[in-house]
C-alpha cells in the first residue's frame, strides 16, 4: 500500500490553534468560577440544604394536659385522631387531589374546596399541610393509606384531638383548643403549623400550663424517605394534668334544673372563692371547635338569637332587680339610718307627674328595713335611696365589688356598670344631669345599674366571710386571693345575713321557696325588668319572651361545715322568687344531697361553723321552728 | 523504529489519560457503592466499566500502531458504514427509554449515533485538508453537507444531544481550518439569528420531553418535580463539597442516593461532594492539560490530515467536558452528555480510547517521512 505524503509539508493555521488553546483557557476559566461560586461561595447554603435532605425532624407531641373535676372525673382528654391534609409544594395537581379526597371519603368537593380555602387562607406556607378533613374513620384510614403514594401532596396527620368527655356541660369554662392561627404563631413561636391551641376558656388561660414541651426526633433519610438512623434529641413533657374544683354530678344538676331555659348559675364557697358549679345556658358542644368547624356550623352558633357562645357568668350584664337591696340596705345602716325607722308603703309613690309603683299592688303598709328586705319592698328604697343619693351608692356598690371585674381565670369578663353623677355627665352629655327619679330606679336595682352573676355570687359572699371579696377560683388547688374588702362592719353584714335568713323563713319572705329544714338558708330575690313597665301590669305569660323580667335568686346555705352562696338568674324568667327559686332549691338539694332526708344537725355542733360565719342570730331554735311551721302551712 | 516511534509518542497525553481514568474509577467505586445495614453492596456498573476501560486501552494501543494516514483513505467508506448503521437504527434497533438509539450485538450494545461522531470526524479531516488556508464557500458547504446527514438521522432518532455535538465538532474543525471573511459574518449573523430559528423552526419539532428540559432550564417553574429534583440535588451535592469535600466514599448526597444517575451523567456531582472545590477545579485543571496536550498534538502532527483528526479528537472531548459539567452544575438544559472516563458506557468508553490512540498515533508518527 502507498502511503501518500503532503509533498508540501504541514501549514498550520495560527489562528486556529490559538482557537483551541483559548477553548481550554476558556473552559477552566469557566468551570472553576462556576465551582468556586457553587462550593464556596454559596458552600454553606448546599451544605445546610444537604443537611436537611437527610435530617428530618419528627416532632413528638406532648400529651396536652387532663382537665378533671375535684373528684378527678375527667373534662378534657386527648384521643388520637386522623385527618387528612395537602402539602401545596409537593402537590402537582390541585384540584384532582381535592376530587380524589372528596371520593375517598364521600364528602361533597365542595366542603373539601371549602376547608381547603379556608386552610389556604390561613397559612401561606406552601409546605404546610392544609386539612382538608379533619377527621377519617379507621376503616376509611386504611384504604386511604393504601392508596396514597399515587397521590403526592396529600398526607394523613395523625395527632392528639381534645375531646371533652362532657361536651355541653363544661363548654363555656373549658373553652376549646382550635388550630393555632398566624397570630398564636406569632404568639409562641414555638408552635408548628396545624398545631392546637387554648382559644377559649381555661383551655387558653391555662394555655401554659396545659401544653407541655414536645420532643424531637431526628431521622436520617435516603432519597426514598426511607428512615435509616433514628436520633432521640430530647423526649416530649406532657402537660400540667389540672384538676378543677367544679364538681361534674352538681354541674350536671345545675343544670338539669335550669330546664330549657337560657341563664346561669354561680355555686361558690364563700370563704376560699372556689366555684363548685359554673352553668351558663343555652351551651354549645366546644368538641366541634376542636376539628374544623364548618362555615355553616360557626354561623348557626354565631347568630342563634339565644346567644350559646356566651358565657353568662361574666359576659352578660343584668339589671340586679332587688338583690340590690342587700347592698342599699348596709349602706343605709353604714349612713346611720336606724334600721327600725319605718316607711309607709301604699304601693306607689309620686315624683313630680311619675310614678313609682312597689312590685307588690296595694303595698306592704309600715316596713322597717329587714322587712323590707324580707318582702322586697321597693317604696322604702325609693324613699331612702333618694335620701342617700347616687353617689354614695355609687361608692359603695363599687367597694362592694360592682362594676368591676372579678378577676376570675376566664377571658372576656365584663365589669357590668354602676352610675354616677359624673359617668352620666360624661355619657349624657345632653341630659340634664342625674335626675332623683333615677336615685329612685338605681335604688332597687333598675336604671343604669349593671352587674354579672358572678359579682353577685363574690359580693354574697363577702357577707358570710368576714367582708373579704374572694376572687373567683377555677382551679383546685389555687389558693385564695382577696381582691378587696366590702366597706360594711361585721355589724352590718350580721344585719343582712340575718334579713336573707328571714327572707326565707318569714312567712311573707319572697325566697321561702328555697326554705329547707336540714340546713339554714339566705336569700334574696330579684325581678329585673327589661322594659319599662306600662300602667297595665302583665302576666309573664302574657309578655313576649325578650321583654320578660329577669328572675334572680341569690342565696347562701350552711349545714354543718358545709356553707355555699347560690346565684341563679334566669333570663326572661318572670318573678325571681317563682322562676329562679326552683332553681336553687335543686341546687342546693344536690349540695346537701346525702342529708336531705336524714335528721337535722344538733344546733350545738354547728358552733364552729357559726364561729366562723359570724351569723349568731341565725341559727335559733325559734327560726327553727318558724320554718316548721311554715312548711306545714304550705303543705296544708 | 517502532522503538524510536514510541519514542516520540505524547506521552503527556498518556499519563494524563491514565490518571484520568483512573481518578474515573475510584469515583465510579464510590457512586456505585450501597450501605447496607452490614456491610457495602456494589452495583455492577464499577466492575463493568473496569471491563470496558480494559478493552478500550486495547483499542487504544491497536489505533497507535495503526497508521493514522491510512484513515485518510479508509474515510469515505467508514463515513458510509456509519450511515447505513444509522438508517439500521429504526429497523433493528432497540428501544430504550422512548429512543431508539442502539443495535443489540450480542453482548455489547452499538451506538451507531457514537460511530457516526468518529467518521464525521475522519470525514472533516480529510476534506478540511485537502485545501490550505481560509475556506471558501464552496469547500464550506460541501464540509457542512457531508456533516448534516448522520446529523439530521440522529436527530430523528431522537438524540438531540448527540446531534448537536456532531455538529459542535465539526464546526470546531472548520474554525480551526479558517473560515473566509464572508463566511465568518455570515456565521456571526446566523449565530445571531440562531434563537430565533431555534424557537420557530427547531422547538416545535423537538420530542416533548426535549422540549420539557429546555423549558425547565428557560423557566425553572416550568419543570417537572422529578427534573427540577434531580438538577437541584446535583447542585446540592456539589455546593455541599465545600472547600475540602466529604471525603471519598462518604458523600451523603450520593451514599442515601440523592443524585440520580450518578454512575453516568451525574458522576461529577458524586466528585464534587467527595472531593468539594479543590478537587473539582483540580480535575477541570486535569481535563485542561489533558485537552492541551492533544492540542500539542495538533501542533506538531507531520501532515495537515493528522491536525485536523487531532483537532476533531480536542473538539470532542471538550464539548462533551463543557456540556457535561456545565449541565450538572446548572448552567445548561439538562442534555444527555457523559463526562469522558467518567460516567459509565461501554461504547463511550472504548471510543474515547480509540480517539486518544489516534492522538497517540499521530503524535508518534510525527517525524516519519517518506516510508516508501
Amino acid at each position: 500500500m502507498r502511503i501518500q505524503l503532503d509533498s508540501d509539508g504541514n501549514q498550520l493555521p495560527k489562528l486556529g490553534l490559538l482557537i483551541l488553546q483559548g477553548c481550554v483557557l476558556f473552559l477552566f476559566f469557566f468551570l472553576v468560577l462556576r465551582l468556586w461560586y457553587l462550593q464556596i461561595l454559596r458552600g454553606d447554603y448546599y451544605e445546610s440544604r444537604a443537611h436537611s435532605n437527610r435530617w428530618k425532624d419528627a416532632q413528638i407531641y406532648a400529651n396536652r394536659g387532663l382537665i378533671l373535676d375535684d373528684k378527678g372525673v375527667i373534662l378534657a382528654e386527648n384521643s388520637p385522631a386522623y385527618s387528612i391534609a395537602l402539602v401545596r409544594e409537593d402537590c402537582p395537581d390541585i384540584p384532582a387531589a381535592l376530587a380524589q379526597v372528596s371520593k375517598w371519603t364521600g364528602l361533597s368537593g365542595q366542603d373539601i374546596q371549602v376547608n381547603y380555602n379556608r386552610a389556604r387562607k390561613e397559612s401561606s406556607q406552601s409546605f404546610a399541610p392544609l386539612i382538608l378533613v379533619p377527621s377519617v374513620d379507621f376503616d376509611q384510614l386504611a384504604r386511604i393509606e393504601s392508596q396514597l403514594v399515587n397521590w403526592p401532596g396529600l398526607v394523613i396527620l395523625s395527632r392528639q384531638r381534645r375531646y371533652y368527655t362532657h361536651g355541653n356541660m363544661f363548654a363555656h369554662v373549658l373553652g376549646y383548643v382550635s388550630i393555632a392561627s398566624d397570630d398564636d404563631h406569632k404568639k409562641f413561636p414555638e408552635l408548628s403549623i396545624g398545631d392546637t391551641v387554648g382559644k377559649q376558656g381555661l383551655e387558653v388561660v391555662l394555655e401554659d400550663r396545659l401544653r407541655g414541651i414536645k420532643g424531637l426526633n431526628a431521622f436520617e433519610v435516603d432519597v426514598h424517605g426511607r428512615q435509616l438512623f433514628k436520633r432521640v434529641e430530647y423526649k416530649p413533657k406532657g402537660g400540667e394534668n389540672i384538676r378543677l374544683s367544679l364538681d361534674v354530678d352538681l354541674q350536671r344538676a345545675a343544670t338539669a334544673a335550669m330546664g330549657n331555659n337560657a341563664g346561669c348559675i354561680v355555686v361558690m364557697e364563700p370563704d376560699s372563692g372556689k366555684l363548685r358549679a359554673l352553668v351558663t345556658l343555652p351551651s354549645y358542644d366546644n368538641n366541634i371547635f376542636t376539628a374544623k368547624l364548618s362555615g355553616a356550623q360557626w354561623a348557626l352558633l354565631r347568630d342563634d338569637p339565644r346567644h350559646p357562645l356566651h358565657n353568662r357568668v361574666i359576659q352578660s350584664v343584668y339589671p340586679p332587680g332587688s338583690v340590690f337591696k342587700l347592698p342599699m340596705a348596709n349602706m343605709l345602716l353604714q349612713m346611720g339610718v336606724d334600721p327600725n325607722e319605718t316607711v309607709f308603703c301604699n304601693g306607689q309613690v309620686t315624683l313630680g307627674n311619675r310614678v313609682f309603683r312597689c312590685w307588690k299592688k296595694g303595698g306592704h303598709g309600715r316596713v322597717n328595713m329587714t322587712r323590707s328586705l324580707i318582702e322586697s319592698c321597693d317604696v322604702y328604697y325609693y324613699q331612702m335611696g333618694d335620701r342617700a343619693g347616687i353617689d354614695r351608692i355609687h361608692d359603695f356598690a363599687i367597694k362592694s365589688g360592682f362594676g368591676r371585674l372579678t378577676g376570675i381565670d376566664l377571658p372576656y369578663e365584663k365589669s357590668g356598670l354602676v352610675p354616677s353623677k359624673a359617668w352620666k355627665r360624661a355619657n349624657f352629655p345632653k341630659d340634664p344631669g342625674w335626675q332623683r327619679g333615677e336615685n329612685y330606679n338605681t335604688s332597687i336595682g333598675q336604671g343604669f345599674t349593671l352587674v354579672t352573676p358572678v359579682q353577685m355570687a363574690v359580693y354574697v359572699s363577702s357577707l358570710l366571710n368576714g367582708g373579704k371579696l374572694m376572687k373567683p377560683l377555677l382551679v383546685d388547688n389555687d389558693d385564695p386571693v382577696i381582691t378587696g374588702m366590702a366597706p360594711s362592719t361585721e355589724k352590718e353584714r350580721k344585719f343582712i345575713v340575718e334579713g336573707m335568713r328571714q327572707t326565707v323563713y318569714d312567712a311573707r319572705g319572697t325566697a321561702k321557696r328555697i326554705l329547707r329544714t336540714d340546713a339554714v338558708m339566705g336569700g334574696k330575690t330579684g325581678t329585673a325588668q327589661v322594659i319599662r313597665l306600662g300602667d297595665v301590669r302583665q302576666k309573664t305569660e302574657e309578655m313576649a319572651y325578650q321583654h320578660r323580667d329577669h328572675a334572680w335568686m341569690v342565696s347562701w346555705g350552711i349545714k354543718g361545715n358545709k356553707k355555699y352562696v347560690v346565684v341563679v338568674m334566669v333570663e326572661h324568667g318572670g318573678g325571681g322568687s317563682s322562676a329562679a327559686g326552683p332553681v336553687v332549691k335543686a341546687v342546693y338539694d344536690h349540695l346537701f344531697a346525702e342529708d336531705v332526708y336524714g335528721p337535722l344537725p344538733p344546733v350545738v355542733a354547728s358552733g364552729a361553723a357559726r364561729q366562723d360565719v359570724n351569723i349568731d342570730e341565725v341559727y335559733t331554735e325559734e327560726v327553727l321552728k318558724a320554718a316548721e311551721d311554715w312548711q306545714k302551712e304550705a303543705a296544708e | 523504529m517502532e522503538k524510536r516511534k514510541l519514542w516520540h509518542a505524547n506521552w503527556a497525553l498518556i499519563i494524563l489519560t491514565v490518571i484520568i481514568v483512573a481518578v474515573g474509577l475510584a469515583n465510579l467505586y464510590s457512586a456505585c457503592a450501597i450501605r447496607l445495614e452490614d456491610g457495602i453492596a456494589f452495583r455492577p456498573f464499577y466492575q463493568r466499566q473496569l471491563g470496558f476501560v480494559g478493552i478500550g486501552a486495547l483499542c487504544m494501543i491497536f489505533a497507535m500502531m495503526f497508521d493514522y494516514r491510512r484513515l485518510e483513505t479508509i474515510a469515505l467508506p467508514l463515513f458510509i458504514l456509519s450511515i447505513v448503521l444509522l438508517l439500521l437504527v429504526p429497523v433493528i434497533g432497540k428501544e430504550v427509554g422512548g429512543a431508539r438509539r442502539w443495535i443489540p450485538l450480542g453482548i455489547i450494545n452499538l451506538q451507531p449515533s457514537e460511530v457516526a461522531k468518529i467518521t464525521v470526524m475522519i470525514m472533516g479531516a480529510k476534506l478540511l485538508a485537502k485545501g490550505k488556508g481560509a475556506m471558501g464557500w464552496a469547500e464550506f458547504f460541501k464540509v457542512l453537507f457531508m456533516g448534516m446527514i448522520p446529523c439530521m438521522f440522529v436527530f430523528l432518532q431522537p438524540d438531540l444531544g448527540t446531534s448537536i455535538i456532531i455538529m459542535a465538532i465539526l464546526g470546531g474543525m472548520i474554525i480551526f481550518r479558517g473560515i473566509k471573511a464572508p463566511i465568518v459574518k455570515l456565521g456571526i449573523l446566523l449565530l445571531l439569528l440562531s434563537p430565533i430559528f431555534i424557537w420557530k423552526g427547531v422547538y416545535p419539532n423537538l420530542k416533548p420531553y426535549q422540549q420539557q428540559r429546555i423549558k425547565s432550564f428557560v423557566d425553572p417553574s416550568a419543570a417537572s418535580r422529578d427534573a427540577l429534583f434531580q438538577r437541584d440535588q446535583a447542585l446540592i451535592a456539589i455546593g455541599s463539597g465545600q472547600t475540602w469535600g466529604k471525603g471519598w466514599m462518604d458523600g451523603p448526597q450520593n451514599n442515601l442516593h440523592f443524585i440520580r444517575e450518578k454512575h453516568t451523567d451525574y458522576a461529577i456531582a458524586v466528585f464534587g461532594e467527595e472531593h468539594g472545590f479543590v478537587g473539582s477545579a483540580a480535575l477541570v485543571g486535569l481535563f485542561c492539560l489533558f485537552l492541551l496536550s492533544i492540542c500539542a498534538t495538533a501542533r506538531d502532527a507531520k501532515d495537515r490530515f493528522g491536525s485536523y483528526l487531532c483537532a476533531g479528537v480536542f473538539f470532542y472531548f471538550l464539548w462533551q467536558i463543557l456540556i457535561n459539567i456545565g449541565m450538572v452544575s446548572g448552567m445548561m438544559p439538562v442534555v444527555g452528555v457523559p463526562l469522558p472516563f467518567f460516567s459509565h458506557g461501554g461504547t463511550g468508553t472504548v471510543v474515547n480510547f480509540c480517539l486518544i490512540g489516534i492522538v497517540l498515533s499521530v503524535s508518534m508518527r510525527r517525524f516519519v517521512f517518506k516510508t516508501s
